[in-house]
């Protein structure tokens, strides 16, 4: 049987026990405390406040959902294909990979406008951006991972007579597995911060719009909501790269 | 996978069969220029069908140098060559015809017991299936019975190594090449394990070829001990052993065996001396 | 130079993983050669199929515009860097501090954590209207917001590198009659060196972006701002002007981290 991980209930109740606390202590410190409630609102009133738009808020995070999660699928992708292919190509490493870290250090949140120009006030100019974000840290990993496969084990099976597409896939590629898998779970996280910030050059439905909105009202509650919201998509995101990965990926790398 | 010829236990002279393995003049430089570094100098060797020989030196003589070349991992300088049945084997000719372990046991952490040990297997081209099979079937020969489904980070080195050594003998091939396999375990597990290779070796007749820097292990294990000299590595002597088989764990206090000690300690401290000694590393 | 014996022993591993100190020269050329190819193809697309400036300019016109707008631009890139560096500064600060605190108290780690990694699910720029309106337009907010995303970085860069030491260097320590800020200092923090390096390459980048996110949403001056201005007057060249100088204070800011890691981690 493959080694049990930590009982996952165990894992869940603990923070979960933390954050209820939290709860309770934000509503009794927001209600004790003498804060304007346009500061520091308590969590009653900010979970009001979520009830109430819930409707518009379903409809927006399915909408940021859907633009996240097509960025990072295609982002990931595509850094892993580019990552294999410098490993394995070097020339193409040493042409390409220079462009890749520069590329990386340009402020690409600040195209949102030009990505609007030129993929249109769509669901692909997100998805364009949270791609972006997300193909970078997959290539570097992907690369890295690749690259740092014990010689000895290549040559192991070198010694067996194995071709190169056995020693890639029954080898490499299976090595470089969990450092892909910190880059993807790092990919996630940007995608979402891609697909906010694409939506606040333009557009109507998305957590990033409401957002902006809720910011131009000045209405706190409705930032705090949306905040929690954020959090819980990004989290759930973030616990369903995981759970793929304790399937995928149990083993730690190599000793 | 032919029984040991009677005839080539006799010792020096030509034997009648054709060897398994023949090497010819064979020498390894690395680099060129005054840099040139020859790791192996001029090394004759011939091994006989099913024989199982130990291979001694000091660090650094070679040894594994040699097995790399054996294995087909480095070619042979154009000085010399390698002869497999007869046949000259050119650049990287001999991979994948010689069962090569190497020192560590190089497990794949994601891979379970049997899939390790069928991974020549797979290469080969052999069906999961018949190959799991296989190794199923080799599993209580080396001691690993119900750990099939376990992972490497569960076992311990000694049982590591052991599914190493049945991911060697799973390959099968006429010649296996051990480095140094006992060599990361402690004493009291080393001289079971030595013991039980011989067992497996005999039920299995391969022809083995057997790195080791311990002499008692080499004069117990082998049918010929070859000593290696120090760099340049080169074939000082070859002693063969004619202590009876099946080798009981008591041989190694016997009258022959410390004859045959004796005389092989003196060849292996000097080479030992050498590289200990007054050798400059530094170029 | 190299010792003999480990040449022939790992020839063939030495080989295979080409290492070597490349002189900067070399470690340059190859970048300045793709960047020289790819800003010519630019150029030489944009003029060819006479592409119009709001979709995409020629390298030459943003350099041009670059050059006329230089006051206006110097004043805000020095504006979002100043944002920028502080907040880094005090995000270091800060995630090092707190990471070294929860590595000495564990059960302050075991119950803080599950807090830190709740705020931090949270996609940093989900923050940024509730720092405008606490904090103003000023740089104040941008400030707290690099914090806040740097910090985090740092912290849990900085956690897992504390970590790292085994328990079998820990208890040499101990039986020498080390105490735990003995143990932290001396053992720790050397051994956590690589990864906050690490931290603080992943942070200064991110400081720069979240920076200028964050004046777009609101500000005085900077780098942001003048992107959402130039949006809003259509004015595309200038957003480009922009986007490139920016680009390059970036860059600039992360070789000099580069340095720093190659100097303070030697051992790597």
């Amino acid at each position: 049987m493959r080694p049990q991980p930590g009982s996952p209930w165990r894992a869940v109740a603990l923070p979960l026990g933390t954050i209820l606390g939290m709860a309770v202590a934000w509503e009794v410190v927001a209600r004790g405390a003498d804060i304007s409630a346009h500061i520091f609102p308590p969590l009653s009133v900010v979970l009001a406040e979520g009830w109430r738009v819930g409707p518009t808020l379903a409809r927006s995070v399915l909408r940021t959902f859907i633009e996240t999660g097509l960025g990072f699928i295609l982002g990931a992708a595509f850094g892993i294909l580019c990552g294999v292919a410098f490993a394995l190509v070097r020339p193409l490493e040493r042409a390409l990979f220079p462009l890749f870290v520069v590329s990386q250090t340009i402020p690409v949140v600040a195209f949102g406008a030009l990505v609007i120009i030129w993929f249109g006030n769509t669901i692909l100019s997100k998805v364009v951006i949270a791609f972006y974000l997300t193909f970078f840290p997959v290539t570097v990993n992907t690369h890295s991972g690749m690259l740092a496969v014990d010689p000895q084990k290549i040559e192991l099976m070198r010694a067996f007579g194995a071709s190169a597409s056995q020693i890639f896939w029954k080898l490499r590629f299976p090595a470089a597995l969990p450092t892909i898998a910190v880059a993807l779970r790092l990919g996630v996280s940007l995608s979402l911060i891609g697909a906010i910030v694409g939506e606040w050059f333009g557009d109507t439905v998305g957590l990033g719009v409401m957002l902006i909105q809720a910011m131009y009202t000045e209405s706190v509650p409705r930032l705090w909501a949306l905040i929690i919201t954020c959090g819980l998509l990004g989290a759930s995101l973030y616990a369903v790269i995981a759970v793929i990965e304790r399937r995928v990926v149990w083993w730690r790398t190599d000793a | 996978m032919s029984s040991p010829d009677p005839l080539a236990r006799e010792g020096a002279g030509e034997s009648p069969t054709i060897p398994l393995l023949k090497l010819v003049n064979v020498w390894k430089r690395f680099g060129d220029g005054p840099s040139q570094v020859t790791a192996v100098s001029n090394v004759d060797l011939q091994i006989q069908p099913g024989e199982f020989i130990t291979l001694i030196g000091p660090s650094g003589c070679g040894k594994s140098t040699l097995f790399n070349m054996i294995g087909g991992l480095l070619p042979a300088d154009d000085d010399g060559s390698i002869l497999m049945n007869g046949e000259p084997q050119k650049d990287g000719e001999l991979l994948g015809k010689v069962s090569f372990m190497p020192q560590r046991d190089l497990l794949f952490p994601w891979r379970n017991v049997v899939d390790n040990a069928i991974l020549a297997l797979e290469i080969e081209g052999v069906s999961k299936k018949e190959a799991r099979e296989k190794a199923l079937a080799m599993l209580p020969d080396f001691g690993l019975k119900g750990f099939e489904k376990h992972y490497p980070h569960q076992l311990s080195g000694g049982m590591r190594q052991r599914v190493a050594l049945m991911r060697t003998f799973l390959f099968e091939r006429d010649l296996i090449l051990l480095d140094e396999p006992f060599g990361a375990l402690d004493a009291l597990t080393r001289a079971m394990m030595q013991r039980w290779l011989l067992d497996i070796w005999q039920r299995y007749k391969r022809t083995v070829l057997f790195i080791t820097h311990d002499l008692d292990e080499a004069i117990f294990l082998g049918d010929k001990v070859v000593v290696m000299s120090a760099r340049p590595g080169t074939i000082k002597l070859q002693e063969t052993i004619d202590l009876p088989r099946p080798r009981e764990a008591s041989v190694v206090t016997s009258e022959a065996f410390i004859s045959v000690k004796r005389r092989l300690l003196e060849a292996v401290e000097e080479e030992s001396m050498k590289t200990f000694g007054s050798d400059d590393p530094a170029s | 130079m190299a010792d003999r014996r480990l040449m022939a022993k790992s020839a063939l591993g030495a080989a295979r993983l080409n290492l070597g100190r490349a002189t900067a020269l070399q470690r340059f050329l190859p970048l300045a050669v793709s960047l020289a190819v790819l800003l010519g193809t630019w150029e030489i697309v944009v003029w060819y199929f006479d592409v119009k400036v709001f979709v995409l300019p020629a390298p030459s016109a943003i350099a041009a515009e670059v050059v006329d707008r230089w006051p206006i631009l110097q004043k805000a890139v020095l504006a979002t860097l100043n944002e920028a560096l502080t907040g880094f500064a005090l995000g270091i600060a800060i995630g090092l501090l707190l990471a070294m605190v929860l590595v000495l108290t564990p059960p302050l780690e075991a119950a803080l954590m599950p807090v830190l990694v709740a705020i931090n699910c949270v996609p940093v720029v989900a923050y940024t209207p509730l720092a405008l309106i606490w904090l103003g337009i000023g740089p104040a907010s941008k400030i707290a917001m690099v914090v806040i995303a740097v910090s985090f970085v740092i912290l849990l860069n900085t956690l897992q590198g504390l970590k790292r030491p085994e328990e079998g260097q820990i208890n040499l320590m101990r039986s020498f009659g080390a105490s735990r800020l003995r143990i932290m200092w001396t053992l720790r923090l050397p051994a956590a060196m690589p990864s906050l390096v690490n931290g603080m390459r992943v942070g200064i980048v991110r400081a720069m972006i979240i920076a200028i996110v964050s004046e777009m949403l609101g500000a005085y001056r900077g780098i942001g701002w003048i992107i959402f201005q130039a949006t809003q007057q259509v004015n595309f060249l200038q957003v480009w002007a922009a986007i490139a100088v920016s680009s390059v204070a970036s860059m600039v800011l992360y070789l000099l981290l580069v340095w720093v890691d190659r100097k303070v981690v030697w051992w790597k």
